[in-house]
């Protein structure tokens, strides 16, 4: 079952038997998928299901170990990036990749830049004239001349997307292109790919956003565990199907739980002015065992450094912090982690792995101590408790001694929670802890949110995705611009009532 | 001169603590405060400037390296004849490096000295430094070592005498019949090819000497202690003789003999006489070695200078001749 | 898929671990085999148990400082100033180390002690200086180096006690450097597999904002592994002075780019976090067999400074194209 719909016009890619392994991992196991023209093409499935992996052999990344790509009727072969770009293969990065000192215009024309037809150097009209051409045939406004740096992820995603063009892709491939972007920019970003659609352009759509399946996707290709379920057209397929496609078994619903309010203990984190200059002034809060406060708020608007602040990544300039009561100053995660707070990374792979490491090795980082005798690490000890906490998340390893970066993407999250649970912290800070997490995987997370505010811990959580921070909060508290602005009941309040105190005025 | 104690060349028992003690303190003083204290004492002589108030006339010295023991005692031999004919000198070190040496020279000419003297690092490369001195009229000699470009005057020993010298001993020693390997300084320097040219010279004169291996040390005891293991394995009993084209080879010759057990039956030979190869030497260790004299070259050169300076006629090329040393005569080089 | 053999949960560390942590040194180790093999067939003075001792004696001292930078090219940095604190630490446990002055300690405790504080001073500069690794130590190595002119006004330091230079002589047959070689690479290697700073040094390299957010003070981690370097820098120093029984203030030009090379030769990154001492001592030993094969081959200097070249290039492409 490769396809429902009638394939009346040529595909212009197709992907025939991939299969691909990892470190005795099947990624991949027969993987089939066409590709027309002007479609909107998007890969659902949980974490692991294998979506990451087939693109990224589409798009040269990875070779796969069976199976063949065929472009426009003609079998090729795509070993690298750089021959996938000759195919007219782009792939837009979930972690983005552009060079951030360079400029918007250089950005797009990054490897193409027109030479100067006498002498060979950039000829800097040209590039200008064909940078801006590009961009607005995305109808996007950014500045040229500003540097990379400057500018939002969105916008930068926008970069990269014309570049594509710059390069004349005929199939774009986005992996997660909404997972660190605002609802605003969601927007234009749909109206960028109306634009590529409307030039032929196929696209390649992988995200964990129903809202937005829906919203973009032609047709919908469903994995599991490394298999092909099957393709839809979007329009036919409704919800409650596609859950269930994903999961492989029948959803009840797909909301999260109403937390039971824990019993409420003593205030276990209180912040009384705590500021940083030009990033966030005057926070204020308090935090119980057994109480799970949530920071709602747009992107930018200080949550993260907020936390930060509280587990000494970046520490604040000015400000009071007691811990069970008493006053500390937190200049470093070391300090910390030994006053007892735990803190799961939004950035789990900038912050949270050391990717060289083991899946075990990641896990007992931060309690190492705990199975040391004097110096001396006990590794039966070690290695008995990281296999009883990979059991305990269900995290689907080779073995633990896998390294890290072998792992999905959810694997890999909950290797940070695990590592961060391990130290045994009273107080727990999440930070965006189901970004790019399926479904599956987020209703783990929410039940193990709900048994540690049981246990009595202080949970501090973060989160873009408004469902889920209103259902798992006691309290909600709204950020906007560096400030707290608002105070909120989330069962006597809605999702509009929180935009209208985080957006700006 | 602060640091003048360090140069004593006796050490005894209460200067030596005192040696290490202040050796420590100074190192952990400047690792703490930098260079700051610039007691160097080439710098401190250099940063006056070049026209002494007293109208002495200025030579500037550009050698080769102040970290090698032979061009440390032409730098004192200098300084001494220096303060008796009333010049004063500018003293740069190289640092082996014929780039730093050209630089040297430019700012040389840049600062207007009556004279420069050039132990050059290189034949060709440091050519260049000649070059400038005499085309801004300032006369140029030459110590130790020599360039291309012909210098106002020479002063040194023919590096040829010197391999020649020391080969023509190892002949006697083993009856003109026997193995020998060779040591060579680092590749393509003056002195290398000399010496080697020297040795040749008396190998080819003596068809029962055999050279069994020659190899480059880069003038490092080390490396020929290394070396001269490696060489023991392969060629074992067939070496009767080794010449190392300096001292500081020849002490690592000496060491992987010594320890492997060879003591006595190898013929050891080095050159340039250094404090360490004049004692293994008194000591019966080392066979022979040749003296080039150092303080008579670093001598010469500012006296050639100063003659010149004074308008008087020198010889285009002065040689100091080499001096075998073994252990009977020994005695009169040891200080 | 579930967690697999009990066998992998027992976290034993046999001995082969410890020495060849999480990668194979498969490729090198038969490249090292290889080139022995080559050589005994072209020479019968290679393969004697003489000849080996030899070379084990010579990659001793290159061991010993690559078994030191391995730990700081773990962390993902670079010792540049390796070969000039071997000069300095030289002169400075030659200088105590007259017939007479001092028990034999004292020297060798002055060498590793003078070691220790530039490598503390290169971890201060690092960590508390935020200077760039590759700086910070090429302002060590000429500060060094100038120390160790300094300290021997421009001369070898000899006159050395027979109770310091038998450090440079043998024990039971075997060469002690050697003997402090092995000692020093399995504690190393024991350190890195078993205490948790060794642990914490695979981690600062690996990612070291990861090891931050982990409650790993990567400072400290980063002072450690300079001054070890250093430490293990002053004893090759001493050893060294003991072997050519001098303390000579030019000595070591070049060693850190030869440990260097052993290091990455033995599969340790250069940026950090993957490898260990047991591929490097593999490296080190290739770099001596080479080096000792070409003399006993009587190769011409010229030659053999391009087949050296060549042949470390080619070990470490090899070993990426196996490992990927």
């Amino acid at each position: 079952m490769t396809s429902e719909i009638s394939e009346s016009a040529a595909p212009v890619l197709e992907a025939r038997h991939i299969s691909k392994a990892f470190a005795g991992v099947q990624a991949l196991s027969d993987v089939s998928l066409t590709l027309q023209a002007g479609e909107v093409h998007a890969l659902m499935g949980e974490n692991g299901a294998g979506k990451s992996t087939l693109v990224k052999v589409l798009a040269g990344v990875h070779r796969a170990d069976a199976g063949r790509i065929v472009r426009n009727g003609q079998p090729v072969t795509i070993g690298s990036p750089h021959e996938a770009l000759q195919e007219g293969i782009a792939m837009i990065h979930q972690e983005l990749m552009p060079i951030p000192d360079l400029t918007v215009a250089e950005n797009v024309l990054l490897g193409q830049e027109p030479a100067h037809r006498l002498f060979g150097w950039i000829d800097r009209r040209r590039l200008h004239e064909r940078a801006e051409r590009l961009l607005a045939r995305l109808d996007a406004r950014i500045g040229l001349q500003r540097k990379m740096r400057e500018l939002s992820v969105a916008q930068m995603q926008t970069v990269e997307i014309a570049r594509a063009l710059g390069r004349d892709a005929r199939i774009v491939i986005m992996d997660e292109p909404t997972a660190a972007i605002s609802d605003r920019e969601v927007d234009s970003l749909c109206e960028v790919i109306r634009r590529l659609k409307a030039r032929g352009v196929a696209i390649v759509y992988i995200t964990h956003k129903m809202d937005e399946v829906y919203r973009v996707a032609d047709r919908i290709s469903v994995l599991r565990d490394g298999i092909h379920v099957g393709t839809y057209p979007a329009a036919r397929l409704d919800r409650q199907r596609l859950i269930s496609l994903m999961v492989g078994r029948e959803w009840a619903a797909h909301a999260p739980p109403v937390l039971p309010s824990a019993a409420r203990g003593d205030v276990a984190l209180a912040v009384h002015g705590l500021g940083r200059d030009g990033v966030f002034q005057d926070i204020d809060f308090q935090v119980r065992r057994g109480e799970v406060l949530g920071l709602a708020g747009l992107m930018g608007a200080g949550r993260t450094e907020v936390v930060s602040a509280l587990f000494g990544l970046q520490p604040a300039d000015r400000g009071e912090i007691r811990v069970h009561g008493t006053r500390v100053g937190i200049r470093c995660p070391d300090q910390a982690i030994r006053l007892g707070i735990g803190m799961v990374t939004e950035d789990r792979t900038g912050w949270g792995l050391v990717p060289s490491m083991s899946v075990r090795h990641n896990v007992t980082l931060a309690a190492l101590k705990k199975y040391c005798r004097g110096p001396l690490i006990r590794h039966r000890v070690e290695a008995g408790v990281a296999e009883e906490r990979l059991r305990a998340l269900a995290i689907k390893t080779s073995g633990a001694r896998q390294a890290v970066n072998q792992l999905s993407g959810g694997n890999q999250q909950k290797v940070v929670i695990a590592r961060t649970l391990l130290a045994e912290p009273s107080i727990v800070i999440l930070d965006e802890p189901t970004r790019g997490i399926d479904v599956g995987a987020k209703t783990e997370i929410y039940g193990l949110i709900a048994r540690l505010a049981q246990q009595g811990k202080a949970i501090l959580l973060v989160s873009s995705e408004m469902p889920e921070l209103l259902s798992l909060s006691d309290r909600v508290l709204v950020m906007r611009e560096g400030r707290i602005t608002a105070e909120l009941d989330p069962r006597q309040t809605s999702q509009e009532e929180v935009l209208k105190y985080a957006m700006p005025v | 001169m602060v640091f003048s104690f360090w140069e004593s060349d006796n050490v005894g028992w209460e200067t030596s603590v005192r040696n290490g003690v202040r050796g420590l303190v100074v190192f952990l003083g400047l690792a703490m405060v930098g260079m700051g204290c610039g007691c160097n004492r080439a710098d401190s002589e250099g940063s006056r400037g070049t026209e002494s108030e007293s109208g002495q006339p200025v030579i500037g010295v550009s050698l080769l390296n102040l970290s090698s023991e032979f061009i440390v005692m032409i730098d004192r031999s200098m300084r001494e004849a220096a303060e008796e004919l009333g010049v004063r000198l500018v003293i740069n070190d190289a640092q082996r490096s014929a780039a730093r040496q050209i630089q040297q020279a430019e700012s040389f000419v840049a600062q207007g000295v009556d004279a420069i003297i050039l132990n050059p690092c290189e034949v060709e490369a440091s050519s260049p430094a000649v070059d400038r001195g005499l085309a801004a009229g300032i006369p140029v000699v030459n110590v130790n070592s020599e360039t291309r470009s012909r210098p106002t005057a020479f002063v040194g020993s023919r590096d040829e005498e010197s391999g020649r010298l020391a080969m023509e001993y190892i002949a006697e020693r083993l009856g003109g019949e026997g193995g020998v390997v060779m040591i060579q300084g680092y590749m393509g320097q003056a002195a290398q090819i000399k010496r080697e040219a020297g040795a040749r010279e008396v190998l080819d004169q003596q068809p029962g000497l055999r050279l069994l291996a020659d190899q480059t040390a880069e003038w490092d005891r080390a490396q020929a202690m290394s070396l001269m293991e490696n060489w023991l394995q392969s060629h074992g009993d067939e070496i009767e003789a080794v010449f190392a084209q300096n001292d500081e080879m020849a002490m690592g010759a000496l060491l992987a003999i010594e320890r492997s057990g060879w003591k006595g039956q190898i013929v050891v030979v080095g050159v340039d006489a250094i404090a360490d190869g004049l004692q293994a030497v008194q000591a019966g260790r080392l066979d022979a070695t040749v003296f080039q004299d150092a303080a008579g070259q670093g001598r010469t050169a500012v006296e050639t200078a100063v003659r010149i300076l004074r308008g008087e006629p020198v010889e285009e090329e002065v040689f100091i001749p080499f001096r075998l040393v073994t252990q009977e005569n020994v005695a009169q080089f040891l200080p | 898929m579930p967690c697999r053999s009990e066998a992998d949960a027992s976290g034993g560390r046999p001995l082969r671990d410890l020495l060849m942590p999480s990668i194979q040194r498969g490729s090198i180790l038969i490249a090292l085999l290889a080139i022995c093999l080559i050589l005994s067939l072209m020479t019968p003075n290679f393969l004697t148990v003489a000849n080996l001792i030899n070379v084990a004696r010579q990659i001793s001292l290159n061991g010993i400082l690559a078994v030191g930078v391995t730990f700081v090219l773990l962390t993902g940095g670079v010792d540049l100033s390796l070969g000039s604190l071997v000069a300095l630490t030289g002169v400075v446990a030659a200088t105590f180390a007259h017939p007479g002055d001092y028990p034999v300690v004292v020297p060798i405790a002055m060498g590793i002690l003078a070691g220790t504080a530039c490598g503390f001073v290169n971890g201060t500069v690092v960590t508390w200086g935020k200077v760039a690794p590759f700086i910070a130590t090429l302002g060590m190595m000429t500060i060094a180096r100038g120390l160790a002119l300094l300290v021997s006004g421009g001369r070898p330091v000899s006159n050395m006690s027979p109770e310091l230079t038998r450090l440079g002589g043998e024990l039971a047959g075997l060469p002690i450097p050697v003997l402090i070689l092995l000692v020093v690479t399995l504690a190393a290697g024991f350190f890195l597999a078993n205490t948790r700073m060794g642990r914490h040094v695979y981690a600062v390299g690996g990612n070291e904002r990861a090891a931050r957010s982990a409650g790993i003070s990567v400072p400290r981690v980063k002072l450690f592994v300079y001054t070890l370097c250093g430490a293990l820098a002053g004893l090759a120093g001493v050893v060294l002075a003991a072997r050519i029984t001098t303390g000579q203030p030019n000595a070591g030009l070049g060693y850190e780019l030869d440990a260097i090379a052993a290091v990455v030769i033995g599969g340790t990154s250069l940026s950090g976090g993957v490898g260990g001492v047991g591929g490097t001592l593999l490296g080190a030993l290739l770099i001596g067999v080479i080096n000792n094969g070409l003399d006993l081959l009587n190769v011409s200097s010229y030659y053999q400074q391009i087949v050296k070249g060549m042949i470390i290039v080619g070990a470490v492409w090899l070993d990426q194209k196996t490992k990927a």
